[in-house]
């Protein structure tokens, strides 16, 4: 590769750019993928998540930018590719009436080095529903026959797209614990998210993109370690503030934002200090003044620049 | 190859457990084809120029054309609806095998229709087969792909089952009534049977019913299904996603 990436690097991602008509959807992202880490993908619905790991399938043709994998372009080398990467998509279904044993010896057969499906069956916990027909599985069995019908052809990479969406807490958890498992067997995983604390559970590594852009990158307590060193601090006025970049010029300040007349601004350690000292040197007051400590979902608002609930 | 193989095994696996299809593909023919032959065996009337091949025909034409415009755009739309296809196409295998392995499964299943409602006419209401084999042969195939290439026209176009399932629908009555289903023989007003030779529905049912009489269909019948299958086919092909 000409890029001067780590030997371990298994996915580059450089300056990835993707329109469809006049909509954005993806940006400009970079990112890479180390071989055998389980690397999230998290981000609000429409943040271009889907279609950057699209791009890595080969699925999409960017517009603009590169993506490699282990060395390839997956759209030249459509054919290396679907044996190298096995991927579960949103929303792709079964016909209702094939059984969880027919489709995973089905997809086997389109591959040159298959893993064997019994084996498969057995580690996904699917021996005894393997007569059952797809549409009689519960969305946990769908799910895991989905995640089955990725690894059957043995792949290095596996794309696993919102996996856990739609199920309840216990299927979640013991998703979870087979990802981790899958990840054990040498089979490398991009986990694509709108759940922070499923990142925060299962990945060693998490870009956290918005707006078709990687906003972070990095371990998950790594995130969290930079969302704790900010500091927030709310207050009301005892006069008006006529200009707002007095507060969002200092080094010190990250955000400034306000909320029924009451300041929210966030920053460093020193915010505090920073802005009282300049409100007084305004001749202003700072009234019920308030430091907040910092949660992860402050940490991801800061992040992405604005709430994930919406995403659910 | 095996891959194709392999997912016409499925694919007709599945064909087979789901009964409704079953039921209207073969049953309804065959059903038809009792009724009629139990209620007006025993007095054709020889001034309405309806020949005998006509109930037989009718049976067949009926069946496959519920091949051609029900099953198959409905199990290809569904699948495109569902991502079957979408799935499909993160493997090695390209969504094209697919639809080969759909089109010979359905091929396969208008042979069988063919062969059920010949062997249930001679067998129970002694009707004849047809006297031109190779003439019968070449309309009867003629016919299946052209009412398939109308089902891969329609799967092409339509984005969901039930949008597949309302669109066969709406073409195939009219089909029906063009290919004089409820008009056969002299009954058709002369004016419109221009239309009955060449709807493909009813240039089907018309070439085997010449076949059935020992001649080669007429030439209007056999370009009518060949131009049917090259324009449906080629639309298709364009756009199909």
């Amino acid at each position: 590769m000409p890029e001067n990436t780590a030997a371990e690097d298994l996915v580059v991602v450089r300056n990835l750019r993707k329109t469809y008509g006049a909509t954005v959807a993806v940006d400009d992202v970079s990112l890479s993928v180390r071989s055998g880490e389980i690397f999230g993908v998290l981000g609000p619905n429409g943040a271009g998540k889907t279609t950057t790991v699209e791009s890595i399938a080969g699925l999409r043709t960017p517009d603009s930018g590169t993506v490699r994998v282990a060395g390839l372009d997956p759209h030249t080398h459509r054919g290396e590719i679907t044996a190298l990467i096995g991927v579960q998509l949103q929303a792709s279904e079964l016909p209702d009436k094939i059984k969880a044993r027919e489709a995973l010896q089905l997809y086997a057969s389109f591959y040159p080095e298959p893993r064997d499906p019994a084996e498969l069956l057995e580690l996904l916990g699917l021996t005894k529903v393997q007569d059952t027909p797809f549409a009689k599985l519960s969305g946990g069995q769908k799910q895991r026959l989905s995640i089955a019908l990725a690894l059957v052809g043995n792949p290095r990479i596996a794309i696993l797209d919102e996996l856990t969406t739609g199920l309840d807490p216990q299927a979640r958890r013991d998703t979870w614990e087979l990802v981790r498992t899958i990840r054990d067997t040498g089979v490398t995983i991009i986990l694509v998210t709108h759940f922070m604390e499923e990142a925060e559970n299962l990945c060693d590594r998490i870009a956290i993109i918005d707006g078709g852009r990687v906003v972070a990158l990095d371990t998950p307590a790594g995130l969290v370690d930079a969302a704790r060193s900010e500091q927030r601090i709310t207050f009301r006025l005892s006069g008006a503030l006529a200009d707002e970049t007095v507060l969002t010029s200092l080094a010190a300040v990250s955000t400034v934002s306000t909320d029924n007349g009451r300041f929210v601004v966030t920053g460093n350690d020193d915010v505090l200090v920073a802005v009282v000292t300049t409100l007084a040197a305004h001749g202003l007051t700072p009234i019920d003044l308030h430091t907040e400590q910092t949660t992860l979902d402050d940490a991801f608002l800061l992040l992405a620049g604005r709430n994930f609930e919406g995403a659910n | 190859m095996s891959q194709t193989l392999s997912l016409t095994r499925i694919e007709s696996k599945l064909f087979v457990r789901d009964w409704t299809g079953l039921f209207f593909v073969f049953v309804l023919p065959l059903g038809l084809l009792t009724i009629f032959s139990l209620i007006g065996g025993d007095n054709p009337n020889p001034d309405d120029g309806i020949p005998p091949s006509f109930l037989p025909t009718m049976a067949i034409g009926i069946g496959i054309a519920l091949l051609g415009m029900a099953t198959l755009p409905m199990i290809l739309a569904g699948y495109r609806e569902k991502g079957v296809l979408r799935r499909l196409s993160t493997t090695p295998v390209k969504p094209v095998k697919l639809l080969v392995a759909q089109l010979l499964l359905h091929l396969v299943a208008a042979a069988l229709v063919i062969g059920v409602i010949l062997g249930a006419g001679a067998l129970f209401f002694d009707a004849a087969l047809p006297s031109a084999p190779l003439p019968f042969v070449v309309a009867a195939a003629l016919y299946s792909i052209a009412l398939l290439s109308i089902g891969l026209l329609i799967a092409a176009l339509v984005s969901t089952a039930k949008a597949a399932s309302v669109v066969g629908n709406i073409l195939l009555f009219p089909s029906m009534f063009f290919a004089g289903v409820w008009t056969p023989g002299d009954v058709m007003p002369e004016s419109i049977r221009w239309l009955r030779d060449v709807t493909p529905m009813g240039a089907g049912m018309t070439s085997m019913q010449d076949a059935w009489s020992g001649q080669w269909p007429g030439t209007v019948s056999l370009i009518a299904l060949v131009v049917a299958i090259a324009g449906c086919l080629a639309v298709a092909a364009r756009f199909f996603r």
